[in-house]
C-alpha cells in the first residue's frame, strides 16, 4: 500500500485544535491500516500560505491538496479521505 | 440503514437547535430578563462567602438561555460560513480585502487561537497591512459571541454602537498604517508570489448531521475555553457590587475623566473575552456614565497579550502605532457616545 503524506496545517505551537485533528488523522490512518507520514505545518509562514492559501486553522492536506480548513474532520471523515484517496 | 440513522440524527440535533432558539425567542415575546436582577441593595448582609454564590445563581437562572444561545450560534456560524471564500477573495484589490477583513473577523475569530494566524495569512496573501490590520482590530471587540452578551447582558444600542465603532476605529488604523514607511516595510517582507493557490484545494463537506454535530462540539468547545474566566468574572462582578462604593464609581467613572480611565483600564489590564461585558455591567450598575463604559469595551483590540502575539509578525511599530489609534478612538467615540446618549 502507499504511503500517504498527511499535513495538518495549524498555528506554531500546535494548538488544542491542531492537536486534535492529529490525533484524528492518527486514530483514522491505524483503523484503515493506512500508512501515513503527518506533518505540521505553521500556517503563518511564507511557504505554506503560498502553497496552500491557508487561513483559517486547523486545516489538513492529503498528498498536497487541501481536504479541509477551519475546523476539526472527525475520524470517521478522516477515514472517508483516506480511503478516497489511497484508492 | 446507515441512511436511516443519518436522518434520525439529523433530527435529534435540529430540534436541539430549534429548542435553543425558541428558548430564546420565548423569553424575548415573555420580556424575561437574561441578565442578573440582583440590586447592590441585595448584597447587604449576606455572609462574605455567600456572595458571589447567590449571584452566580441568580445569573444562571437567567442566563443560560442567552449563553447556550450564543454558543449555539457561534458554533453553528463557524462552522457553515464557507471558508474558502476568504481565500479566494482577499488577494483581489484592496478594497474587498477591507470589506472581507470587517464581514468574516466577527464571525471567524471566536477562537483566539486561529487569531494570530489569520492575520499572518491575510498579510501573505497579498492582501496587505491595511486588511490585516483591520481584521485585527475589528476580531475581539466585535466578534458574535461578544456582540451576543453585550446585547443580552447590557444593552442592545450599545451592542450596535460598539460595532459601528469597531468598523470605523478598525478602518482608520489600517488605512493610516498601511500608509506609513514601516507599515509598507512590514507589507513588503511578506510579499509572496501565489501561482497555483486554486489548484491545490478541494475541500470535502461531510453529512448534514456530522456538520451540525462537529458545530454543537464547537460551541462546546468555545463555552469550556471562555465559562471559566467568564465566572472568574462574575465573582468579581459580584464583590465589586457588594462593596464597591458607588460614588467612587460616579466620581471617577463619569464624565471625560471617566473616559479616560475607562479606556486606559479596558486595554493593558487583559480581560479574557466576554469578561469585560460582565465587569462593565457591574461598574455600569453603580454609576458609570454609558461613554465611559463604551470606551471600557473598545479597551479589547489593545490589550497587552494581543499585541505581543501580533509582534512577532509585524514590527513594534506597526502594533504600537495601531494601539495608539486605538486608544484616541475608543475616548474619542466614548466622549461622542456619551454627549449623545446623554450619559457623559
Amino acid at each position: 500500500m502507499k504511503e500517504v503524506n498527511v499535513e495538518v496545517i495549524g498555528s506554531d505551537p500546535p494548538c488544542p485544535r491542531c492537536r486534535k485533528t492529529r490525533e484524528n488523522v492518527e486514530k483514522a490512518a491505524s483503523k484503515h491500516g493506512v500508512k501515513v507520514n503527518i506533518t505540521h505545518l505553521n500556517a503563518a509562514s511564507r511557504g505554506v500560505v503560498e502553497k496552500y492559501g491557508v487561513l483559517v486553522t486547523p486545516a489538513l492536506a492529503v498528498n498536497g491538496v487541501v481536504k479541509t480548513m477551519g475546523r476539526i474532520p472527525s475520524e470517521e471523515e478522516v477515514e472517508r479521505i483516506l480511503a478516497e484517496t489511497s484508492k | 440503514m446507515q441512511k436511516i440513522s443519518r436522518t434520525i440524527r439529523t433530527a435529534i440535533l435540529l430540534a436541539f437547535i430549534i429548542f435553543v432558539f425558541g428558548a430564546l425567542i420565548y423569553s424575548r415575546i415573555m420580556a424575561y430578563s437574561l441578565a442578573p436582577t440582583m440590586k447592590t441593595s441585595d448584597f447587604h448582609g449576606l455572609p462574605t462567602w455567600y456572595i458571589p454564590i447567590a449571584y452566580l445563581i441568580d445569573y444562571f437562572s437567567h442566563g443560560w438561555i442567552c449563553l447556550l444561545f450564543a454558543f449555539v450560534v457561534a458554533g453553528l456560524i463557524y462552522e457553515m460560513i464557507p471558508k474558502d471564500i476568504i481565500t479566494r477573495y482577499m488577494s483581489g484589490s484592496k478594497s474587498i480585502g477591507y470589506i472581507l477583513a470587517i464581514i468574516i473577523a466577527p464571525f471567524l475569530t471566536v477562537c483566539s487561537c486561529t487569531m494570530v494566524p489569520l492575520f499572518a495569512g491575510v498579510l501573505y496573501s497579498g492582501a496587505g497591512i491595511g486588511p490585516a490590520i483591520t481584521f485585527l482590530l475589528m476580531a475581539p471587540s466585535s466578534n458574535i459571541l461578544a456582540i451576543l452578551l453585550t446585547g443580552e447582558l447590557l444593552y442592545w444600542e450599545l451592542a450596535w454602537v460598539r460595532i459601528l465603532v469597531s468598523i470605523v476605529v478598525a478602518l482608520i488604523a489600517g488605512v493610516i498604517i498601511s500608509r506609513t514607511p514601516f507599515g509598507r516595510a512590514v507589507e513588503q517582507e511578506h510579499q509572496t508570489n501565489r501561482v497555483n493557490m486554486e489548484t491545490d484545494m478541494k475541500l470535502v463537506q461531510p453529512p448534514l448531521d456530522e456538520r451540525l454535530w462537529n458545530a454543537l462540539k464547537f460551541g462546546g468547545y468555545l463555552a469550556k475555553q471562555i465559562l471559566p474566566y467568564f465566572i472568574l468574572g462574575l465573582i468579581a462582578v459580584a464583590y465589586i457590587e457588594a462593596y464597591m462604593p458607588e460614588d467612587i464609581v460616579g466620581t471617577y467613572l463619569t464624565g471625560i475623566q471617566g473616559i479616560l480611565i475607562a479606556s486606559v483600564l479596558g486595554g493593558p489590564l487583559y480581560t479574557p473575552t466576554l469578561v469585560e461585558i460582565v465587569i462593565g455591567r457591574g461598574l455600569w450598575n453603580l454609576g458609570m456614565s454609558k461613554g465611559a463604559l463604551l470606551s471600557w469595551l473598545m479597551g479589547q483590540p489593545y490589550d497587552v497579550a494581543n499585541a505581543l502575539a501580533v509582534s512577532r509578525i509585524a514590527r513594534w511599530k506597526v502594533v504600537l502605532t495601531y494601539m495608539v489609534i486605538a486608544w484616541a478612538g475608543s475616548v474619542i467615540f466614548g466622549i461622542l457616545y456619551g454627549t449623545f446618549a446623554g450619559s457623559l
